[in-house]
């Protein structure tokens, strides 16, 4: 019994290891942003849990401009991904262009917020 | 006609200067006294004591008690500063005075020196009463004190009284410590609980008790040891001064010349302290010691010179106030170590002691504190024999403009690194999506 679940957790990691591999590269890329950002994002909540919360706004500006970031990556992942049936008649460059104005607009209010 | 009222126009405006010396802020020495007498005899026995006033400038207006002419005020203005009653027996005051007129007299912020004897009068009883003394309802009663009367004592029913148990106040009695006991022969008395101006400036030891000396003690006595005050004093909130003795006789030459030697003491004292006392009480309820000015409360930021209108949280403040007191000639400064200032909103966020130059200004300086609202500087002083000084400026204070706070914390760098480096993530980013292969 215990044998077989250890071999069915390793077909399980293998198949998603493999299907992976074949997803096109802009999406790996993406993916690999958000990893960044949330990673960002962990390292400063640890650093809060440590030091204390004094300057609030500073950590919520931090924190947040690392999640804002990483859902808008998420957000342009749905929407470039060939897979995707909903999104068939968005042109990728639109979905990139509105990217680069939401993340814009997310570091402006950012830095207004970082005190 | 016309150049006799001119010139009595002229000669009334050169006197009008002499008219304003006497009793007024600025010079708070009492300088005109009425003393009333039920016996124009108490001129001479008590000739010592009314020469001390006189000598240090009083005028002294000696009447009788039911002289039918006495006027404390004419025309709303009090005729007089102070007022000594040695009229013990006096049941109805003449002229337009009574118990009332004399109370107003008090309420006006004149002193009162007020003496009962052996057979006080209901009148006396009453005005004691106002200013919170009860003297012993047993009309015929005294103080007798089997352990503490003077050797000598004719009468042998020892209520000829030496009293050594004085207030503990320089104000009151003086820097010189009185050291022969004073004499006392008179009534008993006690003080109101439910009064807290009034205190004893002589009580009575714990054997004393008032009852009459001439016949057996039928019940035990009402009042007993030290309960008993020979002198009161009332320090009214409106700073007039009372003094209340429950004997006549302390105030006469016969007592003040005699020597004194208290029963079961060694020490044999040549002059009784009736002298030093009865001085030293009537220059502090005159005013000549004791009474206090303060000047206005002056506040204002570290390093600057002008009081602003409002505080910041958080701010440096200097607090100063001067004090004056009065030697009976001149204002001297003040100097103590107690005087406090609270800053003040519904209850003391900073009670800071003030420290004291030698030239009367009181000083210190703080942090306003973390909170925001309108404070007070108050400075309360009551001082056993003192004035009491109750000075108080409202000020506001504010709490941090917004481009008044921190800035560049250097706990924060990290959350500042991180945003800077998620915006290079996401440039590089872009660059690496568009331009990929």
């Amino acid at each position: 019994m215990v044998k077989s679940t250890t071999k069915d957790a390793q077909d399980l990691f293998h198949s998603l290891r493999s299907a992976y591999v074949a997803t096109p590269t802009n999406l790996k890329i993406i993916d690999l942003y958000v990893c960044f950002a949330v990673f960002t994002a962990l390292i400063q909540v640890a650093y809060m849990a440590l030091v204390g919360s004094f300057p609030f706004n500073s950590f919520l500006s931090g924190v947040l401009s690392c999640i804002g970031t990483a859902v808008l990556a998420v957000c342009l992942r749905i929407q470039v991904n060939k897979e995707n049936k909903e999104f068939k008649d968005l042109a990728p460059e639109r979905a990139f262009a509105d990217f680069v104005l939401c993340n814009l607009v997310l570091h402006l209010v950012i830095i207004n917020f970082l005190g | 006609m016309m150049n006799l009222s001119r010139s009595v126009a002229l000669i009334s405006l050169f006197l009008l200067p002499l008219l304003s010396f006497s009793f007024s802020v600025d010079n708070p020495t009492d300088r005109r006294v009425l003393v009333l007498l039920d016996d124009l005899s108490l001129k001479s026995s008590h000739s010592i004591f009314f020469n001390t006033l006189k000598s240090r400038g009083f005028d002294l207006d000696f009447k009788l008690a039911d002289d039918s002419k006495l006027a404390l005020q004419r025309y709303g203005q009090y005729l007089y500063d102070g007022l000594i009653i040695f009229a013990p027996s006096t049941e109805r005051l003449g002229g337009s005075l009574d118990s009332k007129s004399i109370a107003d007299f008090v309420d006006s912020g004149r002193d009162l020196i007020l003496s009962a004897d052996t057979s006080a009068s209901d009148l006396i009883r009453s005005i004691a009463t106002e200013c919170g003394v009860d003297f012993d309802e047993d009309s015929s009663a005294m103080v007798i004190d089997h352990t503490s009367f003077s050797v000598s004592d004719v009468d042998g029913d020892h209520t000829l009284i030496a009293a050594d148990d004085l207030v503990k106040s320089d104000v009151i009695l003086g820097k010189a410590k009185i050291e022969a006991p004073v004499l006392f022969r008179g009534v008993a008395h006690s003080l109101n609980p439910t009064n807290n101006l009034v205190f004893k400036v002589l009580s009575a030891s714990p054997s004393a008790y008032s009852a009459n000396p001439s016949s057996k003690l039928s019940s035990p006595p009402q009042l007993t040891g030290s309960a008993i005050s020979l002198v009161s004093v009332l320090q009214a909130r409106n700073n007039a001064r009372v003094v209340i003795s429950g004997s006549l006789q302390l105030f006469s030459d016969r007592l003040i010349r005699s020597g004194v030697q208290k029963a079961g003491s060694h020490n044999q004292y040549e002059k009784s302290g009736n002298e030093q006392f009865v001085t030293e009480l009537s220059k502090w309820v005159f005013h000549e010691r004791g009474h206090l000015k303060a000047g206005s409360l002056v506040h204002h930021r570290v390093g600057e010179t002008d009081e602003p209108a409002i505080y910041r949280i958080k701010d440096d403040l200097e607090f100063s106030v001067e004090i004056y007191e009065w030697s009976g000639k001149s204002w001297e400064p003040y100097v103590a170590n107690d005087v406090q200032v609270q800053f003040y909103m519904m209850s003391p966020y900073v009670l800071k002691t003030l420290s004291a130059d030698k030239k009367g200004l009181f000083h210190t300086s703080f942090k306003v504190p973390d909170v925001y609202g309108v404070f007070q500087f108050k400075v309360e002083y009551e001082m056993l024999g003192y004035t009491t000084l109750s000075l108080s400026k409202q000020i506001p204070v504010r709490p941090y403009r917004h481009n008044e706070y921190e800035r560049f914390i250097p706990t924060a760098y990290p959350y500042y690194g991180a945003c800077f480096t998620t915006m290079a993530g996401f440039f590089v980013f872009s660059f690496v999506y568009l331009y990929h292969k």
